[in-house]
């Protein structure tokens, strides 16, 4: 048996892995390797639940069991008073309040532990402190809670009803808040020949990633500070949350993001257990940790997605949009979420449910409805992959009353090129791109007529079906987009330190956080454009507020437009910086040199930048008073030339199979047409985009988190709750278009969320469209066997 | 529990970990191996996939205990493993994964596709994987990966087997008739929430009409007695009384899972006809359990007489939150047909169900099994 | 989700197995299914007697008329051949699409008779195979037909101190025809609608499974592509239709297989 040298394997396999990536280079537009593979294929990653400290106790957290109650008591068992809190012992906390400025909008006010009203299953009610988990939630089991149970108020439609039961009586309703929008409305409808209405329901989800939140809380004397590492998206923004309700100063509270198994939104919040983690680490006099367990993830803490569409679309022969008429409802749950509160996803709904369409009038107005359950956080393509869905059920509606090809009702009412920049119905300033091209390419790349002549031929029980999505997609929303909103939380300036090591080396932190998107080597990648330093010698920081300049975090497809504008300036800011020094060295004038390719360069002769760092650092007497006394330290803002976000867009193409007899759905084929502009790292973008289809193929087809009568979830483990497998992916054709942004630094938009905004939309269409024929017509996701089969049925029993 | 002990990444370990502990907290908490993550704890994620004995399995739902003598290696105890190196060139490669928490799982079902099947297409490879979430990636690097390993034919050897001895051990069979025998064992565990009842919780209905071999005033009569109605209901007792009120408690089973609800019902009579409501909660479990039954007497002859039930009753809480409710209220169910006829045997002064075959019993479940299962899927 | 406390013992031999739990142990084996109730504190049993190690229950047998698997015996050892097949390789076949490999290789094919979970493929396919129960218990042993052995979900005749020594199922006739199909979204889902199908020269056999309780079987006239339908829709008249729809489907596959 050879022995193969373990370098040697190593070698032979990346070569042929590699050879279709661009490896040439190692900046802008390169396929680099992630730095941050190493650490976790050995298992040394260090997420939130390997942290231990000296002393460290763990906390169990006694939850309500039921949706809606009175708390007439809470028991602490005998023996164990010392290490049961309640809200009665948290002195000093105030409850999370997650406003928003939009006008109307009503409070709710989230208790760390509840005080005397339960709203939703699986509400923090104690906390439990000992030496093990196991041990803390055999204390939990013994705390008795006497409830004064309350009928749940579940179903969002239900909740608006006049004289519906409350889930917060000061309110006189169950909204949080009502919006309405009017663009030209009644003018752009009349008289339109064509009028389709659609009711159209998605699902409550769950985000679910594979690692859950956590938090390991310190006080530290010495410092006198909270030392809170948490699994989170936002480590500024928990601050900010976690100060306001400890009422401790910003400075006495310091948050920590370590390695995070993934987020899709679900981990930008501030947490009642982190305010609760944070109290009890300061006043029990050592640390403490709580891990979230799969079932406190699925039936208690944060839900995503559940929306309600009714929708009425005008439209003209030519199969021309003319108008929209929309009443949209957001399930919003019980408690306004910090910090992207009740309404942000039916206040987004409202602004960006035209997508990519031209039309000339627009009515919505959307609830934020309040119900007993889990409030909602914004799930990866917040609200777009629910009014993708709804706009593309419509384009499919237009082409079956005209007769038009679905393809073609889309080209004609899609933006085109020659508009762009475009301003929409709902003043959303579409950057650039090819609307329309993007369409045709996907069509292309799965070959819609082979599919269509496929379709045609099936017989017997299997159906096939096509479907199409076309969708655009704001990222990295500035100043002005958030500002309206008034939520707790606007972006302003991203900003970036870069400091030149004594050795040449560079140090970059960033208040972002990257939990998978490969922000340690993509913000490496922007640093290495702008100096040229070798990719290995540039160290990213990120995910501490001790250590990195202030950031609304991780969100909005936004770090690599905000984060990486930042680091750029930074650079160049820095290169500013190293350029005296080095034209010292080369003893010629600062504006005779450049700073590129990791040198100071002037005609042919250079100095390298390490030189220039040990000359400052090291030889400070080799330079003259008065040069660089600022340092090899900068901290730079950035805001993109204009703040209104980008606008990457995306065709999709799915072609699906239906199983009549078992309502089993297939995916056949499955094309994807992207513009993300400028790709910063070709590889990590497609992986982003394929992690999203995964992710839009579970809000389709699989995942449901779905409640009863009395607000009890029906799911508490990954066997109930259903996520997408190896098995469920289809194959993936992807193609890219690449339009600059014209506002961003290297002309890059924002595109973590696109893949999975346009599988729902997609994939509901392909399963109409196979089932069209047999007088079917789907018209809520997730599309499950049953629901396929109870359509069928009564289509069956109806025609017989 | 004192001779414990097994091997981790090749060392003796001899701690003595508490019975209760599941391996993968084990290695993580007692050892400090932190690479062996925990995604789901009940077998379904694959995050914390490790080998004992070579083979994979889920150190989430295998108690260290239970690893006496075995040869536990963790992700940490692949650093040098000829495929496992294989692999992490090619994951990182293929971009097969993102935030990493998956990604140790991971590469302990890869290897083992590596390892067993060497010859598997894309399409095996992803049945392989299905057991391992990831959540980031879409898996399609991971795929790729794999395929490249494979592709590549490491020359290594094949993972050992254990052996199944080929002659089971005799064991003195005595051979009965197929079937098990009438009135010989109580249908074990027949026993579930109690009947109990509060307010307007809303619930899943159910409606049985059960023909009583008794004329109407004899049914009356029992049904207005509740220590005699209460005997009826499997694993229920009586603990006090005051008026229409009862407390009581009630021991229910269905397989491991074990409760014991303690509740209060309230009767409430009519003519012929009357009300149960209370509502208890599981001891054990916490879950709540609210029911009413309203039942009303109708004479179908002289000496036949029918008890329509309606019975709504709702769970809250942990047994409350499975997709699966399906096989809880199939119990339940099954509860109040046993009760009915426990009930009839009384009244005619026949055996009670504990001791009655099975199988008619069963036969009698069908015509109110099946109405829980609309609930199902929707 | 960790459980609640209890002891432990690994019990050496079949007679201090049944001696345990006589004296209230429940018996583990795998664990795959007792598991994750335990961490999940839906199951909390005071004591636990692992009987994954008795030899006893780790063997497989098997004669010209029929094959003898040991409880314990894991599926992936199934899967991978090395009980022996009662023909047409339905054994292995079986083994290899129940939940995942990790859990295959600790979950074992008595653990998942006795566990009885209404959806498992075992109960539905042996049932369908006439297989038999050997039960061992100190006051002795007993075969049981396995249509007599679950009393309901999650439940069995076993008596308490009694433990399932082994399953013999006979070996297919050359007659004999088997066709298995389950409906589910994905590998290691539990099952939407499943049916087994047997039939020989003598024995006609339809099992459905997954109907929530313990599965329905049909025998004889009723066994048959014709009289399936009617048999069931008369035993399940309150079921809804979709169910109906989708089990029928599924017998109707199984018979295809058979056939094939």
């Amino acid at each position: 048996m050879p022995c193969w040298n373990n370098d040697n394997i190593y070698k032979e396999l990346m070569i042929q892995v590699q050879a279709d990536l661009v490896r040439e280079k190692s900046g802008v537009g390169a396929s680099v390797l992630r730095k941050e593979d190493d650490r976790y294929m050995r298992g040394q990653g260090e997420f939130i639940a390997d942290i231990k400290r000296p002393a460290m106790q763990e906390l169990a957290f006694v939850r309500s069991p039921v949706a809606h109650a009175f708390i007439r008591g809470v028991k602490k068992p005998a023996g164990y008073e010392d290490r049961v809190f309640i809200a009665a012992d948290l002195v000093g906390v105030s409850p999370i309040t997650a406003i928003s400025a939009l006008p109307g909008f009503k409070r709710s006010s989230q208790p760390i532990l509840a005080t005397d009203k339960i709203c939703h299953v699986g509400e923090p009610i104690a906390v439990c402190v000992a030496q093990t988990r196991a041990e803390a939630e055999d204390i939990a089991a013994l705390v008795e809670l006497d409830l004064e149970e309350l009928p749940a108020i579940v179903d969002m439609r239900a909740a608006l009803q006049p004289g519906s039961l409350l889930v917060h009586e000061p309110w006189g309703d169950n909204v949080f808040l009502e919006t309405s929008v009017d663009h030209g409305f009644a003018a752009a409808a009349s008289g339109a020949p064509i009028i389709i209405s659609k009711h159209l329901r998605t699902a409550r989800q769950c985000m679910s990633p594979m690692e859950g939140r956590g938090v390991v809380a310190m006080w530290e004397p010495r410092l006198e500070q909270l030392v809170l590492h948490t699994s989170t998206q936002m480590p500024h923004i928990v601050r900010s949350g976690l100060s306001e309700c400890l009422g401790l100063p910003e400075d006495m509270v310091r948050i920590i993001a370590p390695d995070v198994g993934g987020g899709f939104g679900y981990k930008g919040i501030l947490l009642g257990e982190e305010v609760c983690a944070g109290y009890l680490a300061r006043h029990l006099g050592h640390p403490v940790r709580w891990i979230e367990d799969r079932r406190e993830q699925l039936t208690g803490n944060a839900n995503c997605r559940e929306h309600d569409y009714e929708l009425t679309a005008y439209a003209d022969h030519d199969g021309m949009l003319l108008a929209l008429d929309a009443r949209a409802i957001v399930d919003a749950g019980a408690y306004s979420l910090y910090p992207f509160s009740a309404c942000l996803e039916a206040a987004q709904i409202a602004s960006i449910l035209p997508g990519p369409y031209r039309m000339n009038g627009y009515r919505c107005i959307t609830w934020s409805a309040a119900t007993n359950k889990p409030g909602i956080l914004p799930y990866r393509g917040v609200a777009r992959a629910g009014v993708c869905y709804a706009m593309e059920v419509i384009m499919d509606a237009i082409a079956q009353e005209t007769g038009l090809p679905p393809e073609e009702v889309r080209l004609r009412n899609l933006v085109l090129p020659s508009m762009m920049p475009f301003d929409n119905i709902t003043n959303k300033h579409f950057d650039s791109g090819d609307y329309p091209e993007a369409l045709r390419r996907a069509l292309n790349a799965i070959d819609m007529p082979a599919w269509r002549a496929r379709q045609a031929a099936a017989t017997g029980t299997v159906k096939i079906g096509i479907g199409l999505a076309v969708f655009c997609e704001q990222g990295a929303h500035g100043t002005s987009v958030y500002a309206g909103w008034g939520i707790p939380m606007v972006p302003g300036f991203e900003q970036a330190s870069a400091r030149l090591t004594a050795d040449g080396g560079l140090e970059l932190r960033v208040g972002i956080q990257s939990h998978g998107q490969g922000l340690e080597t993509t913000l490496a990648q922007v640093a290495h454009e702008s100096l040229g330093l070798p990719i290995e010698r540039i160290k990213i920081t990120h995910g501490d507020t001790g250590l990195t300049p202030y950031s609304t975090g991780t969100w909005g497809s936004r770090c690599m437009v905000m984060a990486g504008g930042a680091v750029a300036t930074a650079c160049q800011d820095l290169a500013a910086r190293i350029a005296p020094i080095g034209a010292h060295l080369l003893q010629v004038a600062t504006d005779d040199v450049t700073v590129a390719h990791g040198y100071v360069s002037t005609g042919s002769r250079h100095v390298s930048i390490a030189e220039v760092a040990r000359t400052w650092y090291r030889r400070p007497q080799d330079l003259p008073d008065g040069i660089a006394h600022g340092g090899l330290e900068v901290t730079a803002g950035y805001k993109a030339k204009r703040d209104s976000g980008t606008f990457s867009y995306a065709a999709h193409a799915a072609v699906v199979s239906v199983d009549t007899e078992t309502g089993d759905i297939a995916l056949l084929d499955y094309a994807i047409c992207e513009d993300g502009g400028t790709l910063v790292n070709p590889m990590i973008v497609d992986g982003q985009l394929i992690g999203g289809i995964a992710q839009g193929i579970g809000t389709a087809l699989y995942e449901a988190m779905r409640f009863d009568d009395n607000g009890q979830p029906s799911a508490s483990t990954l066997a109930d709750y259903t996520l997408p497998g190896a098995t469920e992916m289809p194959r993936l054709r992807i193609e890219h278009m690449a339009t600059p942004s014209p506002y961003t630094v290297f002309g890059q938009k924002g595109i973590g969320e696109g893949g999975a905004i346009g599988p729902p939309a997609a994939i509901a269409n392909a399963v109409n469209d196979a089932l069209r024929p047999l007088g079917v017509e789907l018209s809520a996701l997730p599309i499950t066997p049953h629901m396929v089969m109870s359509a069928l049925l009564r289509a069956r029993r109806d025609t017989a | 529990m004192s001779d414990m002990g097994f091997t981790v990444n090749g060392k003796q370990d001899v701690h003595m970990p508490p019975a209760r502990m599941h391996l993968a907290d084990y290695l993580r908490e007692t050892l400090h191996l932190t690479g062996t993550h925990i995604g789901c704890e009940h077998g379904v994620c694959g995050a914390c996939t490790l080998l004992v004995d070579g083979e994979p399995v889920r150190s989430c739902i295998m108690f260290a205990t239970a690893c006496e003598g075995r040869d536990i290696r963790s992700i940490e105890g692949l650093e040098t493993d000829k495929v496992t190196i294989a692999l992490r060139a090619a994951f990182t490669s293929a971009h097969a994964l993102q935030c990493g928490y998956c990604t140790p799982g991971m590469l302990v079902t890869a290897r083992d596709i590596i390892l067993r099947l060497p010859d598997a297409d894309d399409a095996r490879i992803r049945l392989e994987l299905a057991g391992n979430l990831c959540r980031c990636t879409g898996y399609e690097g991971i795929v790729r990966a794999i395929r490249v390993v494979l592709d590549a034919k490491l020359d290594i050897a094949p993972p050992q087997r254990r052996m199944v001895p080929v002659a089971l051990p005799a064991a003195a069979v005595t051979p009965l008739s197929p079937g098990f025998p009438g009135g010989q064992a109580p249908i074990e565990s027949l026993e579930k929430p109690k009947s109990s009842k509060l307010a307007a919780k809303k619930g899943s209905g159910l409606v049985q009409h059960l023909r009583i071999t008794a004329p109407r005033d004899v049914l009356w009569q029992a049904m207005q007695d509740p220590v005699l109605v209460a005997s009826c209901i499997p694993g229920a007792a009586i603990t006090s009384r005051d008026g229409d009120r009862i407390t009581g408690e009630m021991a229910v089973a269905l397989g491991p899972i074990e409760g014991k609800f303690i509740g209060f019902a309230v009767i409430t009579y009519g003519d012929f006809a009357g009300t149960i409501s209370g509502e208890g909660q599981d001891r054990i479990s916490k879950t709540r359990l609210s029911a009413q039954a309203d039942f009303t007497v109708r004479p179908v002859s002289t000496i036949e007489s029918l008890l329509e039930l309606n019975i709504q009753y709702s769970l809250r809480g942990a047994l409350a939150q499975f997709a699966r409710g399906a096989v809880v209220q199939a119990f339940a169910d099954e509860i109040s047909s046993i009760v009915a006829q426990n009930l009839q045997a009384k009244l005619t002064g026949g055996q009670p169900i504990m001791a009655a075959p099975r199988l008619s019993a069963m036969r009698l479940f069908w015509a109110v099994l099946w109405r829980r299962f609309i609930n199902r899927r929707k | 989700m960790k459980p609640a406390p209890f002891t432990w013992s690994a019990a050496p031999t079949l007679d201090a197995a049944c001696g345990t739990m006589r004296a209230g142990g429940r018996a583990i084996a795998g664990g795959q299914s007792l598991g994750p109730m335990l961490n999940l504190r839906i199951a909390q049993p005071d004591r636990l007697v692992s009987i994954a190690r008795i030899s006893a229950l780790c063997g497989v047998s098997e004669t010209a008329d029929d094959v003898t698997i040991g409880a314990c015996v894991t599926h992936a050892q199934i899967e991978d051949g090395q009980a022996p097949d009662i023909g047409q390789d339905i054994l292995p076949r079986v083994a290899a699409n129940i939940a995942y490999r990790a859990v295959r290789n600790r979950g074992t094919i008595g653990g998942s008779l006795c566990h009885a979970d209404p959806a498992a493929d075992w109960v539905t396919v042996l049932l369908a195979l006439g297989a038999q129960a050997l039960t061992h218990a100190p006051s002795g042993s007993r075969i049981i037909a396995l249509d007599g052995f679950f009393t309901g979900a999650f439940r069995t005749n076993l008596t308490p101190g009694e433990v399932l020594h082994a399953i013999r199922i006979p070996r297919l006739t050359p007659d004999a025809r088997f066709g298995y199909y389950k409906i589910c979204r994905k590998p290691g889902e539990f099952a939407h609608a499943m049916a087994a199908v047997f039939i020989s020269k003598n024995i006609a056999r339809v099992v459905i499974g997954a109907l929530g309780t313990i599965p329905l079987v049909l025998m004889g006239a009723e066994a048959t592509p014709d009289g399936v339908e009617p048999a069931f829709r008369s035993r399940t008249t309150m079921l809804d239709e979709v169910t109906q729809h989708m089990q029928l489907t599924a017998v109707k596959r199984a018979f295809a297989r058979a056939a094939a």
